[in-house]
């Protein structure tokens, strides 16, 4: 079986997703080629990616192409399946081959419930973040270009970088969650400080970003990060389905909240039931303390 | 500006969805709804028409039950609702059916007499969050696509431009049109409808193309993916609990709890 995985960088590496889809590649016995594109400038990514995918691919034998289930790789996965004419399922959380194709697990209705999706022939899909572990060592990655850049996509005018510092949250060990239970923004702090000295990140609720207390880049959930730390302290999330499909991989989970009903709750390892604003001021001097 | 949106009916969002004992999904607690980011695509489009003229339209593919969503669209800003009768095509996937909303799209712009200057989708459907029917849907159109809009400006020159949501950012692309555009959630909610246009909605006439009818080639009824069925997902063990009455109790306990499991 041959797999033709697309890698996908931040900052000149691989970002922590592509190397869990070569875990999934080697996981099916393929023999692997990796590559990455460059994107021009004023070239918009998800074009400049399809068209170099599909320009290796269309003649490179392969019988499966795989992305990355982020923001890119789950609009490049279904354009390149078209044009291919190849069967594609983004957000994949297992991929097996069988015959001919492919059978794969994906999760629905914000992962209430899993469906199986069978694929007769070639197939493009796209993985979602802590999926798989991490493959140790990575493969040369050969870069691949659109052959018709010039040409292809729309133009952009003008580039307005997120106000506020750049975050990893899919990568993150430990994610320090504040929702609208924080109650306002300088409460909204208390999560930041949290994860400061825990050398984590913060992580956030839709509300919690509607309100203006931390930018959209922090956003957790089904239209946010999918994320899978190893440790994830939800403070004033209610846990909501659309919050809780995205962090229920992550290891171990703490969750803080003031309603006993509340359905965080049932995927923490530990619940405090409590007033997150008397109960993270404690936490922060206890950890304090004992790290001297 | 004509602006054609296309909504898929999906069980609220606001209800955990499990699998029944016949292990399909039981939506009998679900009201049916337009997709959240369908409805948040009808917004903007009638936010940019009250600005700037023009009129939006709606397209939903499904049985006669997708009246619902039908309806509701029309009631806050809507002026025509179309529905593509799916008999014949249940089982489409992603695939097949943005190839059944292209060919209904062409028929729709044949009568018009125009093709629309936009086609808009969510970015993705709540319940199953495939994220994929607008790719399929701008491949086969082979019109400009820009995805995770949440913003458009007046048109000059036969182009728009459109603000599009990054991981870390926006972008401000010229998209020339006709253009097809998914989009992500803008800073504002959909409206509510106000009970008159509801009334109005309800006596508006709903036109239904048959699926079966439309212009499709052979190749492009089959779908490449095949549905076979549902899983629960592991489930987690439920944890500890913590009930104390002083916080400073709650937190040794957990301090407790975190040095017996290795964390942190
Ligand atoms: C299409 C769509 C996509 C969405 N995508 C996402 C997404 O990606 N990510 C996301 O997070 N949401 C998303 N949402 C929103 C989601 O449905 C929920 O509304 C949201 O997750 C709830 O956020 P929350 O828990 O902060 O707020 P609430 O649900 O309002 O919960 C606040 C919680 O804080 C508790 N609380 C209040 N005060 C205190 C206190 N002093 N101490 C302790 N606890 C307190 C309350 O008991 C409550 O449980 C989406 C919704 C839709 C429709």
């Amino acid at each position: 079986m041959k797999a033709l995985v697309y890698i996908e960088k931040k900052d000149g590496s691989p970002i922590g997703t592509s190397l869990e889809v070569l875990t999934a590649a080697n996981a099916l016995g393929a023999d692997i080629t990796a590559v990455s594109a460059a994107v021009p400038a004023d070239c918009i990514d998800e074009d400049i990616v399809t068209s170099a995918v599909v320009a290796e691919a269309r003649d490179g034998g392969y019988d499966i192409v795989l992305f990355a289930a982020t923001t890119l790789g789950k609009i490049v996965a279904p354009r390149v399946a078209a044009r291919l004419l190849a069967g594609s399922v983004n957000d994949a959380i297992s991929i097996a081959a069988d015959g001919d194709g492919f059978c794969v697990i994906r999760p629905v209705y914000g992962g209430t419930a899993q469906e199986k999706i069978g694929i007769a022939g070639k197939a493009v899909i796209s993985v979602r973040s802590g999926s798989y572990e991490a493959a140790e060592s990575v493969p040369e990655i050969k870069e691949i270009t659109a052959p018709d850049a010039d040409e292809i996509g729309i133009k952009i005018l003008e580039a307005i970088a997120e106000a506020g510092e750049a975050v990893n949250l899919e990568d993150a060990n430990i994610i320090v969650a504040g929702g609208r239970g924080m109650g306002s923004e300088e409460d909204f702090a208390l999560c930041k400080e949290l994860a400061d000295i825990l050398g984590g990140v913060v992580g956030a609720t839709r509300p919690a970003i509607e309100n203006g207390w931390i930018n959209r880049t922090h956003q957790v959930g089904q239209s946010g990060k999918i994320v899978a730390p190893s440790v994830y302290i939800a403070c004033g999330v209610s846990g909501a389905t659309q919050h809780v499909s995205g962090m229920s991989g992550s290891k171990y989970i703490i969750a803080i909240n003031k309603d006993e009903e509340a359905p965080i709750f049932d995927v923490a390892d530990i619940g405090i039931v409590g007033d997150v604003k008397k109960i993270l001021p404690l936490m922060i001097e206890e950890f304090k303390k004992k790290q001297g | 500006m004509e602006i054609l949106v296309c909504m898929k009916q999906v069980p609220d969002d606001s209800i955990e969805i499990k699998l029944g004992a016949d292990g399909q999904p039981d939506l009998s607690k679900a009201e049916p709804q337009g997709n959240a980011f369908d409805t948040y695509a009808q917004e903007l489009a009638v936010r940019y028409i009250e600005a700037n003229g023009g009129t939006v339209s709606i397209l939903s593919l499904g049985p006669a039950e997708n009246e619902t969503c039908l309806k509701s669209a029309l009631a806050v800003g809507a002026e025509k609702a179309y529905r593509v009768d799916d008999a014949g095509f249940e089982d489409a996937d992603a695939f097949v059916t943005a190839n059944l909303l292209a060919a209904a799209i062409k028929k729709i712009e044949a009568d018009n007499g125009a093709p629309f200057d936009l086609v808009l989708c969510g970015r993705e459907s709540t319940d199953y969050i495939g994220g994929e029917v607008a790719e399929y849907l701008a491949e086969k159109a082979a019109r400009p696509f820009v995805t995770n809009v949440v913003e458009i400006v007046q048109e000059n020159d036969g182009a728009i431009q459109a603000k599009k949501e990054l991981d870390s950012g926006y972008n401000w692309v010229d998209a020339p049109l006709p253009a097809v555009m998914t989009i992500s959630k803008p800073d504002y909610d959909p409206r509510y409808p106000k009970i008159k246009d509801k009334m109005a909605a309800r006596k508006k006439e709903v036109p239904v193309l048959a699926a079966v009818d439309l212009a499709l080639e052979d190749g492009d009824k089959v779908a490449l993916v095949k549905y076979l069925g549902y899983q629960e997902p592991p489930k987690r063990e439920a944890g500890v609990k913590i009930q104390e009455e002083e916080p400073a109790d709650a937190v040794a306990k957990m301090f407790e709890i975190l040095a017996a499991d290795k964390v942190l």
